[in-house]
């Protein structure tokens, strides 16, 4: 958790003048505008106190791989090797790193030509930076291409990112409702007992906290109304878990005589009120084919003491004690409706007090909305009455499609070029991608046309014969199962992999690189300035370099796959050539007009 | 669709029909023909309800002139709503077709707590407040009062209702609770009061099983419906129990404490009148002397539960001259009260007869058998001189007077048990005195006779030829059908070992073996990463289901199943069950996925549907018998055995496998759905366990599922789900294609 008040950074690490080298341990410590590196025995010569102004860039080794590193390049030429004892530490100093190098280089680069280099060197945010390492983690496909060209220097960093600013806020967006969901793991309340001492050590983090305020709105309340009033924080949570450590033992009596010693504790102790109101008004909204609370209203069978006693319910208590019993299940259950619930706020997870008051303010919110929703009312009625049919013996009315969406290129890749060899046709696929999210009614329409048109037809011909038409049954749903089979993940028989495995992987990456390197092309015209027409002409020549590979490739490949690789290669090498002839002609253009006005542009 | 079945033309609202469904509705109109009684099982997922509906009404269409009335029995409020739903849907499928002449009036009917729209009333916590607090309102008393001194509340719908008198009544259609309630508001009419009155109007009507069998409630509802009726159960497996528990009372230490408590009230009561308006009392002795328990035309808002005791059994004489006194009636209550008290303190157990008890009440406590039996009307009668109207208090000494007229009442087909603690917990002294009922034939013995035609169904009625001779009566039609399918969408298996090989088993000696708790978890562990959307777990009872839980818990199981899935559980807490299922539906709809423990003999069990993707799958851990030790069970078995033949392990056996059956049963509503049972103890490969299960089950149980392990099942269970996923493959092809043709 990078919080952004965080001003040092303190790791052990070892400092390695090569990656072979065994290295020296010690202490890192990072603050703003510089690192120092003390080793853990004084007499070591290696001893470092660099400024961050003097740092170009850092480098780092993959999660997971065999060492946690961190390399910082300096301005001259130096470097320093971090080795860290795990990744987490790792990554928590390359966050901040980073960050700081972001800062210093801003506050040392004194006046740059700023209208030359417009997005250079935006500040990061430490979040922002995680979001996009995280991204290149994710998609190997992308982390290839940011490899050549921004560490290739084709492109610089932000260019990079510039076009895909919308992967990057989609990804943010959706964050809430789907990245990060609430942990499925119940807080259990199994203390740590080191067994020699009577001591008993709970551990909370910010996670856990907002997982006992959501679960518990008892606990949040008291956090509310105590802290930091009647008690501080540590107390606090001291009381909090001294009660879930009596609740642990199970022991009731001696749960009901410390509560009635101190009330606070009692709060803790006591069945959660706020959830018992929020149950019953819960309850009301409730689909009434579910609602087996109705059914205590009709049975007078089990009117206290009516009919024959249930063999189970036979814990015994002493009413007193009755508000002080927990059951497990009803934690289980609470848990899992919580974390259904998935993320309601959206505030950092240090600041407990503001996570209690905006979980507090949500859960007011949504119980007043609750209260008068007609509409909601009218729903649940539609769809009982749609769960009451019984589906396969009514003709089906609304086609229960859902929308795609394509997450994988690679499969969209696929799938495009198995609809390029279909069509024979040259389509660019980018056009396609927006046809994709065809809405259900369109769907349905384009089916149902689809249908009466066949309708129409099967009428005006004369009688088919029935064996023809079953053949022709047959070789469709056949060609329809395994073009679904061509389209899916099959290794074996799709288009690209009846390819040799290298010309296929060399063929994707040429295909995916020149897709980047096309979208910054175009999207530098028109040129407007002299940095965009260093780019142009950056791109352009890199472009050129994939052209004449391309050629090998097709080459290369055996005659009788020549034919479907050139098919492949085509429609690249297309482009290539349409970007060409603009670069061309654009040049021409400038040089003829800048004959006319000589000061450029 | 519309057909004929000889000559009565059937309005089915689907384009399709299963031929289950129509050689169901032929043994049906047998039996209407032949107005006699009928016992039908067919399976789960095969439109019973939806064919029952559509035939009778149907057959009510064809004979306008001799309409017969239709009530339809369910055993919970949430099935009574499905029902009507359905029952929605057919009627405007009627109304289409045949226009104004199918105007029916079908309505649910249920307690003032699910029905009540005045906001002060039905926010009080149970029914019994509920009840209590709308009779403080509605009381004829009270509105006597109210009438003098406008300062005392009373409830404006009712008052509307009352004013509107005979205009009050519903339009035809078919109204669900939810619907009932919409249109009092609308009207300004009290819900509750305006469905009991139409009730008796009605061409249908929905309403729970107690409202027929229970005598407390049939008394008030029910006694005027007409004889030419069709009464159906459905989900009519357990119906045996239901009719058993109708009679039975229980009585324990607070009971009595409680029964004392309002005994002394009533004296202050009776005090206070004594003083102030003695004329009240000595015209309750008058009416008594007159031989009238009770006045005849009671307005309907001072009804309270009626006599416990079935309505050929209550006699019909004066009450006796020594409890005519109000003062004398409270005297022979308290040494009742006293006497049980005394058996209570008794630290054997002792079981005898009711004979035996009457005897030795008249010896102890001198107070005889005729007295016993006119103790509940007597009561009624003195709380209404009373004016009592917070009667939600005086559900103890109700208690004991319901006890005394039944035992008083009946000399057979009932036990005494007095039991010092439970069996389970010896150090903790819980006296208990029960009354229990063993003879089921007995609380549904006045429906058969009223009504010209009874109607027993369900998915499980295996071995059908049991029902008859526990409900003693005698069907002109019993059938059992198949299921015709096209594929198989149930997929039983049996489990016997677990993953280290060892057998699994909720046996006593296994039950807490902790490596039989470890292999049931796994077994779970292995199915929630294999099973997509819901999966629900039965378990044999909640302490065992609470102890496995914790189990897992402890041993990180727990965890790692909620890595998969969500975890929801059922408790014995209503209102909490209602919302883990609510959540938990909503977690499979949102793909999520969870998992609900249930208990089997539980409220889940009897009543929630898991079908489609709300349940996938299905595990029964375990076999769930009953408590074998319990005496109540014991005298049941014993009685059974003397007077029907039928032997302990027979019957136990039956009644446990109808149980899982059922269970499992939830898991599938129609043939498209598709849903895996798992059956998790060795005892179901025994040849004698299973062939109790129904046939339908048993069709698709196939040879090589009957010995399991959990790691053939997790294959099983993966293949079956892949194939099932194969079936949608054209489907989604089909639309695949429609998309592409858009886009090109």
């Amino acid at each position: 958790m990078a919080d952004k008040q965080q001003q040092v950074v303190v790791k052990r690490a070892r400092h390695k003048s090569s990656v072979k080298d065994p290295g020296t341990p010690g202490v890192l410590k990072l603050t703003k505008d510089r690192f120092t590196f003390m080793p853990n025995d004084p007499s070591s010569p290696v001893k470092h106190n660099v400024e961050f102004r003097t740092i170009k860039g850092h480098k780092f080794t993959k999660d997971g791989t065999k060492q946690a590193l961190l390399n910082l390049t300096q301005d001259q030429g130096g470097n320093y090797i971090f080795e860290f004892e795990n990744f987490p530490d790792r990554n928590v100093c390359k966050d901040f790193v980073a960050s700081a190098i972001a800062l210093s280089g801003e506050a040392g680069r004194t006046v740059p030509e700023k209208s030359a280099v417009p997005i250079q060197d935006e500040q990061l945010s430490a979040a922002e930076m995680e979001r996009r390492i995280k991204l290149l983690q994710e998609d190997s496909d992308l982390q290839k291409l940011h490899k050549q060209f921004v560490i290739g220097g084709i492109l610089s960093e932000a260019e990079f990112w510039a076009t895909r600013k919308k992967l990057l806020e989609q990804n943010y967006s959706r964050r809430p409702k789907q990245r990060v969901a609430l942990k499925n793991d119940m807080w259990s309340t199994k203390p740590l007992a080191d067994g020699q001492s009577n001591r008993v050590t709970f551990n909370l983090t910010p996670e856990i906290i907002l997982q006992i305020f959501a679960e518990k709105p008892a606990v949040r309340q008291a956090y509310l109304n105590f802290v930091p009033n009647k008690m501080t924080e540590k107390e606090f949570w001291t009381k909090y878990s001294r009660a879930e450590y009596l609740h642990s033992t199970k022991n009731v009596i001696a749960a009901a005589a410390e509560a009635a010693e101190d009330e606070e504790l009692a709060v803790f102790l006591k069945q959660d009120d706020m959830l018992v109101n929020e149950a019953r008004k819960k309850i009301r909204q409730v689909d009434p084919t579910l609602d087996m609370e109705a059914d205590e209203g009709d049975d007078y069978m089990h009117l206290p003491d009516h009919g024959l006693p249930r063999n189970d319910n036979k814990d015994v208590l002493d009413s007193q004690y009755e508000p002080y019993r927990r059951s497990f299940s009803q934690h289980l259950n609470q848990h899992a409706a919580v974390v259904l619930q998935g993320r309601v706020i959206d505030v950092e997870l240090g600041d407990t007090r503001s996570v209690a008051e905006a979980l507090a303010r949500t859960k007011h919110a949504e119980l007043a909305k609750d209260a008068s929703d007609v509409y909601l009312d009218k729903e649940r009625l539609e769809r009982i009455s749609r769960m009451t049919e019984i589906e396969d013996l009514q003709a089906p009315r609304d086609p229960a499609v859902a929308p795609l969406s394509i997450k994988d290129p690679r499969d969209y890749f696929d799938s495009q070029q198995a609809n390029a060899f279909s069509t024979l046709g040259d389509t660019v696929s980018g056009a396609k991608q927006l046809k994709c999210s065809v809405s259900t009614r369109e769907a349905y329409c384009s089916l149902k046309e689809c249908i009466s048109e066949i309708k129409f037809q099967g009428l005006t011909e004369p009688t088919i014969n029935s064996e023809v038409a079953f053949k022709v049954l047959n070789g469709l749903a056949q060609n329809i199962s395994s073009n679904k089979y061509h389209l899916g993940r099959n290794p074996n028989e799709s288009v690209l992999d009846s390819l040799p495995k290298i010309t296929r992987e060399e063929l994707l990456l040429h295909w995916s690189s020149i897709q980047e390197l096309l979208k910054h092309f175009w999207s530098s015209y028109p040129i407007t300035t002299k940095y965009l027409l260093t780019k142009a002409t950056k791109l352009k020549d890199a472009m050129s370099q994939i052209y004449p590979k391309l050629q090998e490739i097709k080459e290369s490949v055996q005659s009788d796959l020549r034919h479907q690789v050139s098919l492949l290669v085509q429609p690249m090498l297309q482009a290539l050539d349409a970007a060409f002839a603009h670069y061309d002609a654009d040049v021409q253009n400038r040089s003829a007009r800048s004959g006319e006005r000589p000061n450029g542009f | 669709m519309k057909f004929q079945i000889e000559d009565v033309t059937v309005y089915f609202p689907y384009d399709n029909i299963y031929p289950e469904q129509y050689a169901y509705m032929v043994e049906l109109k047998r039996a209407l023909d032949a107005k006699g009684h009928c016992l039908l099982e067919m399976p789960t997922g095969t439109g019973k309800t939806i064919a029952l509906l559509s035939l009778i009404t149907s057959y009510a269409l064809s004979k306008p002139s001799n309409p017969i009335k239709f009530i339809y029995c369910t055993r919970t409020v949430h099935e009574m709503e499905k029902t009507l739903s359905e029952l929605k849907l057919l009627h405007n499928y009627q109304l289409q077709h045949l226009g104004p002449a199918a105007k029916i009036l079908a309505l649910g009917l249920s307690s003032r707590k699910n029905l009540c729209i005045n906001p002060t009333v039905v926010s009080a916590e149970n029914r019994d407040s509920v009840d209590a607090a709308c009779r403080k309102l509605t009381a004829s008393w009270v509105r006597e009062l109210a009438a003098e001194n406008p300062r005392i509340p009373t409830c404006s719908f009712f008052e509307n209702y009352e004013k509107s008198a005979s205009e009050a009544i519903l339009p035809p259609g078919v109204y669900t609770l939810q619907d009932l309630r919409a249109y009092g508001k609308l009207k300004g009419w009290c819900p509750y009061f305006l469905a009991r009155h139409m009730v008796q109007l009605a061409n249908v009507v929905v309403y729970s099983y107690q409202y027929l069998l229970d005598p407390k409630v049939a008394g008030i509802i029910s006694k005027e419906m007409q004889r030419e009726s069709v009464v159906v159960f459905d989900e009519a497996h357990n119906i045996d129990n239901v009719c058993i528990e109708a009679l039975s009372v229980s009585v324990r230490m607070q009971t009595l404490e409680g029964a004392t408590r309002n005994i002394n009230r009533m004296s202050q009561e009776i005090d206070r009148f004594k003083a102030t308006d003695a004329g009240r009392l000595r015209a309750e002795y008058n009416r008594l002397v007159e031989g009238l328990a009770l006045r005849g035309d009671l307005p309907a808002s001072d009804a309270w539960l009626a006599n416990p005791a079935l309505p050929n059994d209550i006699l019909k004489e004066a009450v006796p001259g020594n409890i005519r006194r109000a003062e004398h009636f409270l005297s022979v209550l308290r040494r009742l009260v006293q006497y049980i008290r005394g058996r209570l303190q008794t630290e054997n157990v002792e079981k005898e007869g009711p004979v035996a008890f009457v005897a030795s009440v008249n010896t102890q406590a001198g107070i005889d058998q005729k007295m016993l039996r006119f103790c509940y009307d007597r009561l009624h009668s003195l709380m209404l001189t009373l004016e009592i109207s917070d009667t939600d208090e005086f559900l103890h000494i109700q208690t004991i007077c319901d006890f005394a007229t039944l035992v008083g009442t009946y000399t057979r087909g009932f036990s005494i048990i007095i039991e010092p603690f439970d069996e389970r917990m010896p150090h903790i002294p819980d006296p208990v005195l029960q009354l229990c009922c063993h003879d089921a034939s007995l609380a549904i013995k006045p429906v058969f006779e009223r009504f010209q035609s009874v109607v027993i169904t369900s998915g499980t009625l295996s071995p059908i030829d049991l029902y008859p001779r526990l409900l003693n009566f005698n069907p002109v039609v019993s059938r059992s059908f198949t299921m015709s399918l096209t594929r198989d969408c149930i997929c039983p298996m049996v489990l016997t070992r677990g993953s280290d090989q060892l057998p699994v088993s909720t046996k006593y000696d296994l039950r807490s073996d902790p490596g039989v708790e470890k292999n049931y978890g796994k077994l779970l562990l292995e199915m929630v990463s294999v099973v997509p959307d819901g999966i629900v777990c039965f378990f044999v009872s909640y302490s065992y289901m609470d102890g496995i839980v914790n189990s897992w818990h402890e041993t990180g199981l727990l965890k790692e199943i909620m890595q998969h899935k969500l975890v929801f559980i059922e408790t014995q807490d209503v209102v909490e069950t209602t919302l883990a299922l609510d959540n938990y539906r909503k977690a499979c709809d949102c793909g999520r996925g969870a998992v609900f423990f249930s208990v089997a003999r539980g409220k889940v069990a009897e009543g929630i549907d898991f079908d489609r993707h709300y349940g996938r799958l299905v595990i029964m851990f375990g076999v769930p018998f009953q408590y074998t030790l319990s005496r109540i069970l014991l005298a049941r078995l014993e009685y059974l055995r003397d007077t029907f033949q039928i032997k302990e392990g027979d019957f136990l056996t039956f009644d446990a496998l109808r149980q899982a059956a059922q269970c499992v049963g939830r898991v599938i509503r129609s043939k498209a759905d598709y849903g895996m049972m798992i059956f998790a103890d060795k005892r179901y490969s025994r040849h004698d366990k299973r062939s109790k299960l129904p046939g339908w089950i048993l069709s698709h149980l196939r040879d090589a599922h009957l010995n399991l392990s959990t790691d053939m099942a997790a294959h099983i269970a993966r293949e079956g789900i892949k194939e099932e996923g194969s079936q949608m493959i054209i489907k989604v092809a089909v639309l695949d294609l429609s998309i592409a043709c858009d886009s090109t």
